[in-house]
Order: C-alpha cells, then structure tokens, then sequence
C-alpha cells in the first residue's frame, strides 16, 4: 500500500485510539481476574505489529486463503511468544511448559480463569484490529466511526470499573490522550477528502496549521484536565447515581404495581417454609456407583459441552444482531457519507433497534422474511452484494457517485472486470431506475459474471488510482 | 404526468435525434454535446440561451437548428431602440378594408433567435416573457396564439456590456438551458476552415424532421418514466440550492419542473425510457445555473453559480441502493 505521511498520521491516530480503548478494557480484565499481574502495554504493541504485517501481506498479494492463514500462523506464533514473556520469562526456552500453557487455560475454563486468557483475548482482539485497519481506507466517517465507538467501549470501561471499585492506572491520561489522537484524526481525515479550511485555503500552510490544531486541543484537553478535579467527577457520579436509583426505584414501583394485580394464594408470598432434608429411602445405595468413574465423567464433559454449547448458540443468536452492526460499522464504510456526531450517535441507535426488532418479528412471523426478500430484486440485490465486496476492499461507493460514476472507479482498479461490471451495473440501473428486471437468463450470465468479478483482487488503494476517480 | 410506470417506446426520438445531431453537425464541428444539449430544449419546448463571447457559432447553431427543424425561423436583432411591438407585431388601420388588422412580428414563428438579447432595453426583453412561458401574445387588447413548437434561441455576448441591459430574473428563469459552446480545438477549427473553405455548409442545409413531428415526439417524452426516487433527487438538488450560504436566491420550483422535464427528454435522446441519476446530474448545471444569484461576498471568493451547483452535487446523495 502506497502511503503518504498524511494517510501514516492518519492511521497511527486510528491506532493510537484502538490501542487506547483496549488498554483500558485489558487493565479492568487484568486488574480484576489476576489481580494485574501481567503488562498491558506488551499485549497493546500486538496492534501496530499486526497492522504492519497485514498491510506487509497485502503489498504481496497474495490469494485471500493464504493471506489468512499467514495472519493466524503469525497471531498464534505473537500469542505464544507474549505467554512467554509475560509469564514463563524465568523458564528456559526448552521447557514446553509455556507452548502448553494456553490449551490448558482453555481446558481449565471452567474452573479457573487463568491470564493466559488474558493475553489470549488481548492479542486476538488486537491482532483483529491491526487487519481490519490494513483493509480499510480511513475516510472522515470512519473516523468518525472509530471515535464514537471508542467513546462507547470507554465510558462502559470507566462505568464498570467504578461498578468494581478497580483503579484503572493513568485514567484521565488516557481519556484525554483519546481525545487528542480522535479528534487530531477527524481533522485530518476530513483535510484529506479536501472538505476542510485546511485542505482549500491555507493549503500551502497544511503542517504548521495542523499544528497549531494539535496544540489548541492540547492546551484544551490541559485546561480540561485541571478543571476535572476528582472531587467535581465524584460529584458528577454520584448525581448520576442518585437519578439512576431514582429511576430503578420508579421501575421497581411499576412492576411491583403489575404484580399486585394478579391474584395470589396467601401462602405464596412471603419466605419459602424450610423443607426437612430427605431421607435416605435408599438406604445409603447411590446410584452413580452404578458405573464406573470414567464413564461418568465422560458424560459429565459431555453435558458441560451441550449445555455451553447451548448457551453460546443462544449468545450467538441474541448478540448476532449487535455483531452485525458492529461490523458494518467497521468494515462496511459503504456508502461513506458522513453525518453529524450528534446525529450519528441517534441513527446508529436507532438502527441497531430497528434490526433487533425486524430480526425478532423474523423470527416470529417466517413469512415476513420471504415478503421482503421479494421486495428485492436479485439484481438489486446483487449489485448491492458488489457494493459490500468493492467496500470490503477498500473502494466504497461515495454518496455522490451514481452506478456509472461508480463503475469508472471500480473499472480503474479492476480493468480486467470492466465488461462483467458494466454488464451488472447496466441491468441495475433498468431495474432501479426502470423497473425492467433481467431475463432469467441474463440474471444466469450476470451471476457468472459476479462470480467472476468476486475472484479477481482490486488493485490496493493508493497505488494507481486515476486522478479523476474519487477515491484518488 | 405520465410517468407513473407506462413503458413507453422511445426509438423513434432516438432517430429523430440522432439525424438532428448528424444534420446540425455537418455546419457546426465538435460540440456534440452542446448539440445534445439544444436537442433537449428541443423535445422539452423549453427556450434556449447561448452565452458566448462572438465568432463561436451561437448564431450558426441557432440557424441549424432552425433549418433542420424544417419549420419557420425568424431572427431579431436586438438592439437598443428596438420596440415591443417590434417583435409582437402591431394593429394598423388598414384604409382599404376600413378594419384594424394585425400585422404579425418575428415572434411569430416556430424558432426566434434573439440575437443579443441583452443590447434591448427592459420594456423590450419584457415583451418575450408572455411569449415564452404561454406561448401566446397580447397586442392592444388581443391575445395572438403563437405557433407550435415554439422555441426561443436567445443570445449573449458576455464581454462588452457598455450600454446593455442585463436580463431580469424572471426572463432569465423561462430560458430552460443556458449552454456554452467554447472555442473550438485544434483539429475541430481545421476542419472549420476546410469545410467553410468553398461554402456555407448551412446553405445545404436540409430538414431532416417535420414541425409536427416533433410536437409528437414532445409528447412521447413526457412519457418517459421518472422512479419516485430520482424525482426526490431532483427535489433534493433544488431545495440545496435555496439553503446554500453562498446564494441568495435559489431555483424556483419553476426550475425544478425544468431539470425533471428537461432529464426525461434527455433520456429519451439517450434511448432510455426512464431517467437515471445521469440524467439530472448532467443537466444540473445548464438547466439551475442561471437561475441562482450569487451573494456578492460568494462572487469575490471566486464562487460561481457553476461552482454552486458542483457542490450542492457533491453534497447530495445519489439513490441507489442502501447496503447498510
């Protein structure tokens, strides 16, 4: 990937903002399970190093398949030296007590929660990062994006460590460092789409202008910092806490209201009577001497794994919505408009409602879902496909852009393409603009067509864009 | 409005457009696109204003247009003693008959050029505007229907405009396009030069479509079909211009009649039965440009109409489909 210095700062402030959010949330992990017994700074350099060698896989191009599993085989290789740094550092090398010591945390989860954990959830949260950020084209919105998501994971991090009294180490640092590489990021980022003073005007002036940026938010950011005394943030919680029990309170009064209306045996309310301990009709028999010992405790691994697997299956399937969003939030970026903070903050919450919901009415009613999938066209759908691939790969469709403008791009970094995405994006605009759906036919040799398309890589961003493409 | 999802059958405007294209090509070199641009205030019946400095074929082009039409063609010269009854036509006592009887003007005629508009005082641009939005005329007491089609070619010379008068607003917004033909390029001015070498290729000129064909085909494009979605663009890219900081009167909804009729017959042209986000992006500027007036503290940051209208573009989300 062909960088500028704009796009390096750019990046490390995207970085620098991850790596802030993460450290926050692996010292609460750290300080409340192992009592902070390991480094986060080492677990937090897995970030940079992963997004180095995912942008050092990119340049080589090589197929996605293998890309992915140098990435994991590197991952694996970082967890392991990390475990031993971090908690074999007195052992030799030889000793292959460290290479064991994930599985058998793994193995013993259920028991105890080990710090191999830890560095195994800290790394593969960080190394996810450094490839995400290797495969994405940092625009304004993403960097909005970033910031509002980072904001989000602090502010539940702080809340849950007040929640368990945990003194997180150098908390307004970070927060006031978050806020100097977010919002130094945001500016840059809107500089480079040339919709800032900074990138019209004054653009002979850009460094020294951002700068002196830099140093306002700074001084800002200082001027904040003293005015934040521990005794104004302990005034501010507690008046948060007084409404947040006001309101439980009131929560509390409303269905303790519900349940008075329905009728009740009198022995029902009140404390369960004390229940006198069976006896021993058996007398002293116990049925599980009935087979032997590794059998039983076969079946008891056995049960454990249902029933685990049961409960992450019904995690998967509650949290697959917020998945979903989270990950069009980061890797989509596909229609790159930008909105107000504001107004981000309210659209994404709202929407993250409205797909919970859609998905639960789904879910219930079977025959909603065939109603929308009629809605769409396959065509449209299609072409929607291709718009999430091309977003995947760095080249999102700017709002501004119609299918044809769009097409110029995508033909610019994948010439080779050019007839099957004229082709589809031709019978999309019949079917959006003109409503005449392809003929079965056409739709068999427009998904060839895609499936062609799917298997060619897009040239990295940066590299060889036409100056006239919008994402030059 | 019939675009409510009939399929309607646009070859022949394709054909029709394209022998206009080849025909007013053969006289005027290069600017296809100018050309495709006349074809649209064509099968719109809007009014065209050519904005040129002199010698680049405004007069020509409006000559061809005319002669390939095949209908009658009338030029004014506008100058600063000219009269509105000058352009309209006059009752005069006629003796014999011993009756008031109309003598008709220039006006009318299937295609006017008005040939530097702006040298005419206001009293006499003021006398087009009845002319150009009802296609009629008011003389003395008596309203005169004027021939259909209808078009008005009118002409400007932006440099030396000691002594004119520049047009008001409201002539302004009953022009459908404003377009700008450029000078020529290299290779397109040798062939300038090479075929004006012998004659006048317009002297050869010959219709290639009848009047009444193409109040037909005018009717065919009102036909072509607008999705609600690109008739919500259109709205969106209008409705920007009278909230942008930089202007100080926006496009009336006059315009946004405009951009949507003018975006259906250009995709006509193109063959299209239905109009695509292309369409409307294409037209923007010719068709809003003129009708927005700069504040002045824009026009001294070197903002332009033009420049407006390319932002509000960038700014405005083009309908397609939402993959979120």
């Amino acid at each position: 990937m062909k960088f500028t210095w704009r796009q390096g700062i750019l990046y490390a402030t995207v970085i620098a903002m991850e790596g802030s959010w993460l450290n926050v949330v692996l010292e609460l992990i750290n300080e409340k399970a192992v009592g902070g017994l390991l480094s986060t700074a080492g677990i937090l350099l897995l970030l940079p190093i992963s997004f180095l060698f995912n942008s050092w896989l990119y340049w080589l191009r090589w197929h996605r398949f293998f890309r992915g599993l140098a990435n994991i085989f590197a991952w694996v290789i970082a967890l392991l030296l990390m475990v031993k740094l971090q908690l074999f550092s007195g052992s030799p090398w030889a000793d292959s007590s460290w290479l064991l010591a994930v599985p058998k945390a793994i193995a013993n989860l259920l028991y105890a929660f080990a710090p191999e954990l830890i560095i195994l959830l800290g790394s593969g949260v960080g190394w996810w990062l450094g490839w995400r950020l290797a495969h994405t084209r940092i625009t304004f919105s993403a960097a909005i994006g970033e910031f509002q998501f980072g904001l989000v994971i602090l502010l539940i991090a702080f809340a849950t460590a007040r929640g368990f009294e945990i003194q997180i180490a150098n908390a307004t640092t970070i927060a006031l460092f978050y806020f100097l590489v977010a919002l130094s990021g945001i500016s840059i980022a809107h500089a480079e789409e040339g919709k800032s003073w900074l990138a019209s005007l004054q653009s002979g002036h850009w460094l020294g202008l951002l700068l002196i940026s830099l140093s306002i938010i700074a001084l800002l950011g200082m001027v904040i910092g003293s005015l934040l005394t521990p005794e104004f943030i302990k005034l501010i919680v507690n008046a948060l806490n007084i409404a947040w029990q006001a309101v439980l309170s009131l929560i509390m009064k409303v269905i303790m209201f519900f349940a008075n209306l329905f009728p009740m045996e009198p022995g029902q309310i009140g404390p369960p009577e004390e229940v006198p301990p069976p006896q021993d009709e058996l007398g002293g028999f116990k049925p599980h001497e009935l087979m032997p010992e590794w059998l039983r405790r076969s079946l008891r691994l056995g049960w454990t794994i249902m029933v685990l697997g049961i409960l992450i299956i019904a995690l998967w399937r509650m949290f697959q919505p917020l998945f979903r969003w989270l990950f069009r939030r980061f890797s989509g970026q596909t229609d790159a408009e930008f909105e107000s903070m504001q107004g981000a903050f309210k659209a994404d919450i709202l929407s993250f409602f409205k797909r919970i919901i859609y998905r639960l009415l789904r879910l219930k009613l079977p025959f909603r879902q065939k109603a929308a999938s009629a809605e769409m066209s396959p065509i449209r759908q299609m072409y929607r496909d291709l718009l999430q691939w091309a977003a995947a790969q760095g080249y999102p469709r700017l709002a501004f852009q119609t299918p044809y403008e769009y097409l110029n791009s995508l033909e610019a970094v994948l010439p080779e393409s050019g007839k099957p995405l004229h082709e589809i994006t031709r019978h999309y605009v019949r079917a959006r603009y003109g409503l005449t759906s392809p003929t079965d036919a056409e739709l068999h040799e427009l998904k060839r067509d895609w499936h062609e398309v799917k298997k060619r890589k897009m040239k990295p961003p940066g590299t060889s864009r036409d100056k006239e493409t919008p994402h030059g | 409005m019939a675009s409510t999802g009939e399929r309607v059958d646009v070859t022949a405007i394709g054909t029709a457009a394209e022998k206009l294209l080849t025909n007013i090509g053969n006289v005027i070199v290069g600017k296809r696109d100018a050309i495709k641009l006349v074809l649209v205030a064509l099968f719109t019946e809007g009014h065209l204003f050519i904005e040129d400095v002199p010698g680049i074929g405004k007069t020509m082009l409006a000559k061809a247009t005319a002669v390939s039409l095949g209908g009658e063609f009338k030029r004014i010269q506008f100058t600063p003693d000219l009269l509105p009854s000058d352009v309209t036509g006059i009752y005069y006592f006629n003796q014999k008959s011993a009756e008031f009887e109309f003598r008709p003007g220039p006006i009318m005629a299937n295609i006017v050029l008005a040939d530097e508009i702006n040298r005419a005082t206001p009293r006499t641009q003021s006398c087009l505007l009845e002319a150009m939005q009802e296609h009629q005329v008011t003389v003395d007491i008596k309203t005169v229907p004027l021939p259909r089609p209808f078009m008005v070619i009118a002409t400007q010379n932006p440099v030396e405009l000691e002594g004119t008068f520049p047009l008001p607003e409201a002539q302004l917004d009953r022009f459908l396009l404003k377009l700008k033909l450029g000078y020529p390029g290299n290779s397109e001015e040798g062939l300038i030069l090479q075929r004006f070498q012998q004659e006048n290729p317009l002297d050869r000129l010959k219709a290639v479509i009848e009047p009444a064909e193409l109040l037909e085909l005018q009717k065919v494009c009102r036909k072509v079909y607008v999705s609600d979605s690109v008739r919500d663009y259109v709205v969106a890219i209008t409705q920007a211009t009278r909230t942008h900081p930089g202007v100080k009167l926006g496009a009336s909804p006059r315009a946004s009649l405009s951009l949507y009729l003018a975006a259906q017959s250009l995709a006509a042209i193109e063959g299209r039965n239905y109009v695509i986000p292309d369409d409307v992006k294409t037209l923007a500027i010719p068709v809003l440009a003129h009708r927005l007036i700069v504040k002045s503290e824009s026009s001294l940051r070197g903002q332009s109409a033009e420049s407006i209208i390319g932002e509000i573009l960038t700014n405005t989300p083009v309908p397609v489909e939402e993959t979120k």
